[in-house]
């Protein structure tokens, strides 16, 4: 490996040169080669996925009463439910979505923990307050107005590497989850982020209009920009007319929908080797207030084969990849006459990675009897998100990062046992 | 007479840029004037509004039906013909079983989208714009997911939106609350007495009036316990409030042909119906407010409307919406107060939303607050068309460059509509999207209209120093800004005294620049 020159100083001099046609790869050695964290990928599904219909328990008779088959997993309907072995309760014969097939299989194999009865400690049923709570990593409404930035980005911010793609978002936006962290980049198509349109010349043009170092919201939002697309458009391929070349995948992104889109994008980044180590994914229309039954049926698969493909995608990084599959809350145990469901509390989330403790779930059930419910109406709370979130973060990257991230949280639990 | 600074301030942020019409008027006139000229819009009297709709071309294409010859292959610039439409014409869209290709399916969205740019940079009525544009928002609907609600939006625009986008806000919740675009897309369409949908009612507490500040539940289980319940005056809401006014509004719906019992069904026409059979009609308690069992028709739903237009939460909410809008966050504490105080003498009054967006403009904190916000794409595209003098025919083209840019128009899936923040508006997707906008309106991309550039140097050509000057001086009237002669000029293989000829691409590119100067991107 030749020794890095300073990584922005080459973005400079590249953007004042206007040496673009030249193929500056050489320079760029891979800052993310031998990182001792794994890349952390979080899936955030927004809207509240409904846990109950993603993992159910499919034996559990007051389940069965509460909701239509179409709203629940079955054992031996005509669309049965894929049986999950270690589950957390045995006699409640907890099964997978018959569209998760997929996910199944990394279950099956050992690499997929399933949780449930997970979510936030304090009650909220709004999409919005729950998330901000979720994104900003607090368990408080209050805390949100109190504390500025988002855990991702508190996890982030000391290990930023000038000049790297160390966080990134593949949804056109970025979560509030990295508020505060300047440094991370929303590329939700690769290609598209290498160009720039107006080409060189407009390249320059803006690099002069907006210098590097450059205060202010604005120059330095379209430095940032200006440096990703230059960083990336120095990694990719190009095909011999200069246009970039397609992404070639180690899997098929077949059917999966808004998360495949999302999750290939960071497949890429990952190959590409431009020093990312933490992705955040937005994958919408959870909130399945009405028609719930085809609407969820095509989430569920698409995220399914999304993750799956993800993970075939990412070859030899799979080994030090983790995933983690979150949403806000769950839904109300019984169905409306919408057929959906409205808002509730306790969800589940989902863990993937080589070194996961995988084909087992996680979480303490609490049952779905009438004096089980949280305010008798909705899957209880039993595990905090962020235990699982801190214990992944504690193991993948250190503890000094987890409680980072969380500052102030302190698991009354033991350890959830999720990382071999 | 206002600075010019103040004139530039307050066509950016309460107009969609200045253009030189309005900028003149301004200057001359003041801002109160100018703005009491646009508080009563007439439809009648804005020709080049009119003008800017009949310019749009929306190129459609699709092979002809290839099942059962029920359509023939269609391939034209259509010019705009649904958004008069009514749900007669527009309901059927809707129906699998009519004969329509689907992009014919899809076009009252992209008609309304295409409308509101042509408006947004040709109507004399600017300030009814914005407000549209804020109240699209702030009762957002998707018109890019359930098709239901994509081939609704015309009436949803024109008859829930557009007449009380200045006028009173009890009447536009109302309004929006039976607007069949609302019902399909917050579901209330299908809330039955029973187990009741409470997506509707959840999001009409949340983000429609009173705000998810005063969302209490983090604090409180009960109604009761909330303070001031037990006087009548809660502060703020529970999950019971919003339990109980779901129950209120069952039975308001659309006539989608749904089954109402046994063999009796709903007609479809796409209007809004309330249907009995579905209300709960029992006796009800929102807000520590008893509710009679067997109310009239629409009766539990409206008595909640009311309630939430008046409630302190609402005024302090909605207030803060407008006011982060138009003037950035945080908002000034004493501008807040005096909106609020506006809002609340005009409950009644039929501008009570006129009077409050004046006092937002009229405040002392208002011209200072200058470059708090930055531009959305439609606002960016709006004010460098405005500004530089493109006579824009909108085209699919430029609709579509729109939606990628962030701002999906009428296709925003969460009910929160798109978000305030700064960072959303320059993640380095957006900030690149605001390039290709630029670029691409200066190079006439989308067929939308040439770029007048000889008009704007005021001579078939001029030194390339005064042609940058003169399209700073168009873009940015009044701006202080930095010499940036030889940032631009250098790229382009030019000097100041370089005489540069308009027909001349470099001068296109010169313009864009100026387009994606730091300075035009903020409001």
């Amino acid at each position: 490996m030749m020794p890095t020159p300073h990584r922005r100083d080459i973005l400079r001099a590249l953007a004042a040169t206007g040496a673009l046609a030249a193929s500056p790869k050489l320079a760029f050695a891979g800052p993310a080669q031998g990182a001792a964290r794994d890349l952390m990928v979080v899936v955030f599904q927004r809207g509240a996925c409904d846990g109950l219909n993603f993992v159910g328990p499919a034996a559990d008779p007051f389940y069965v009463e509460a909701r239509p088959a179409e709203l629940r997993v079955t054992e031996g309907d005509e669309r049965p439910g894929i049986p999950l072995a270690n589950g957390l309760d045995d006699k409640a014969g907890f099964h997978l979505h018959p569209e998760a097939a997929g996910l199944g299989d990394l279950y099956r194999g050992g690499q997929l923990a399933i949780l449930h009865a997970v979510g936030l400690t304090t009650p909220s049923r709004s999409h919005f307050v729950a998330q901000d709570m979720m994104d900003k990593g607090v368990a408080r409404e209050a805390d949100i107005g109190r504390v500025p930035d988002g855990w991702l980005a508190r996890l982030a911010a000391p290990h930023m590497t000038d000049g790297a793609l160390f966080a990134a978002g593949s949804s056109p936006s970025l979560p509030l989850s990295y508020a505060g962290l300047p440094g991370a980049v929303a590329v939700p198509d690769v290609n598209a982020a290498a160009g720039l349109p107006g080409g060189p010349v407009m390249r320059q043009i803006l690099g002069n209009i907006y210098p590097a170092g450059d205060g202010g919201t604005v120059p330095s939002a379209m430095r940032r920009m200006l440096d990703a697309s230059l960083l990336l458009d120095a990694r990719i391929d190009h095909l011999p007319d200069g246009k970039p070349a397609p992404y070639e995948r180690a899997a098929r992104y077949e059917s999966a929908g808004e998360a495949g889109r999302a999750l290939m994008a960071v497949a890429r980044l990952a190959r590409l080797d431009v020093g990312l180590e933490l992705a955040a994914v937005d994958v919408g229309g959870w909130d399945t207030h009405e028609g719930q039954p085809g609407r969820f049926g095509t989430l569920t698969g698409q995220l399914s084969r999304a993750l799956t493909a993800f993970w075939d995608d990412l070859g030899s990084r799979q080994a030090t990849t983790t995933v983690i599959v979150m949403t806000e809350f769950g839904r109300r145990f019984r169905a409306n006459r919408s057929n959906g469901t409205d808002h509730g509390r306790g969800g589940a989330m989902m863990v993937l990675g080589s070194t996961v403790r995988g084909g087992r779930m996680y979480g303490r059930w609490p049952g779905l009897g009438p004096d089980q419910l949280e305010d008798g109406v909705d899957l209880k709370v039993t595990t905090d998100y962020r235990a699982v979130l801190a214990e992944v973060l504690a193991r993948r990257w250190s503890p000094a990062d987890a409680a980072r991230a969380f500052p102030g949280f302190a698991s009354s639990d033991p350890s959830l046992g999720l990382i071999a | 007479m206002l600075s010019d600074d103040a004139a530039l301030v307050a066509l950016t942020k309460l107009a969609f840029g200045p253009d030189a019409e309005s900028l003149t008027r301004v200057r001359r006139d003041g801002l109160a004037a100018w703005l009491d000229a646009q508080a009563r819009p007439d439809e009648a009297t804005d020709a080049p509004g009119h003008a800017a709709l009949a310019r749009v071309r929306l190129r459609i294409r699709y092979p002809a039906d290839p099942d059962h010859q029920q359509w023939p292959a269609t391939d034209e610039a259509r010019p705009l013909a649904l958004l008069a439409a009514g749900p007669d014409r527009l309901w059927p869209l809707n129906d699998k079983q009519q004969p329509y290709a689907d992009p014919e399916r899809n076009r009252p969205r992209q008609e309304v989208a295409a409308a509101t740019i042509a408006r947004a940079v040709s109507s004399r009525w600017q300030l009814r714009e914005v407000m549209v544009d804020f109240w699209h928002n702030h009762f957002n609907v998707n018109g890019a997911g359930e098709r239901a609600v994509g081939v609704l939006l015309p009436p949803h625009d024109r008859e829930a939106v557009r007449p009380q986008a200045l006028g009173n806000f009890r009447a536009l919740l109302e309004a929006v609350a039976s607007s069949p675009a609302m019902l399909v897309y917050l579901n209330n369409r299908s809330s039955r007495a029973g187990a009741p949908n409470e997506n509707f009612a959840r999001e009409l507490f949340e983000l429609h009036t009173m705000g998810r500040d005063a969302y209490l539940a983090a604090e409180h289980l009960h109604w009761r316990d909330v303070p001031g319940a037990r006087q009548g005056n809660p502060r703020g809401y529970v999950d019971e409030d919003v339990y109980e006014a779901a129950r209120a509004f069952t039975g308001w719906s659309i006539s989608d042909g749904a089954v109402i019992a046994g063999r009796d069904r709903l007609g479809t026409t796409g209007q809004f119906t309330y249907v009995a059979a579905w209300h709960d009609n029992y006796q009800k308690r929102v807000l520590a407010e008893e509710y009679d069992p067997y109310a009239p028709p629409q009766g539990d739903g409206r008595r909640v409307l009311d309630r939430l237009a008046r409630h302190p939460a609402t005024a302090r909410h909605v207030c803060t919406r407008l006011a982060e809008r138009l003037v950035g966050t945080p908002v000034p504490p004493a501008l807040l107060d005096r909106a609020i105080k506006t809002w609340t003498a005009g409950i009644a009054a039929p501008d009570q939303i006129y009077r409050t967006v004046r006092a937002i403009a009229l405040a002392p904190e208002f011209t200072p607050s200058f470059g708090r916000k930055v531009k959305r794409p439609l606002e960016l595209a709006a004010s460098f068309v405005r500004a530089s003098g493109i006579e824009l025919g909108v085209t699919e083209g430029l609709v579509g460059e729109l939606d990628g840019s962030g701002q999906r128009l009428f296709g925003w899936g969460p009910p929160t509509g798109h978000p305030e923040d700064v960072d959303y508006w320059l993640s380095a997707n957006a900030a690149r999207r605001r390039v290709s906008l630029i670029v691409g309106l200066a190079d006439n991309a989308w067929g939308a209209g040439k770029l007048p550039v000889a008009a704007m140097f005021g001579q078939p050509r001029l030194p390339a120093g005064d042609a940058l000057r003169r399209v700073e001086a168009q873009l940015l009237p009044g701006a202080a800004l930095p010499d940036r002669t030889a940032a631009v000029l250098s790229p382009l293989g030019l000097d100041a005294g370089h005489q540069l000829d308009a027909e001349d691409p470099k001068a296109r590119r010169l313009v864009a620049a100026v387009g994606l100067y730091p300075e035009f991107q903020l409001r």
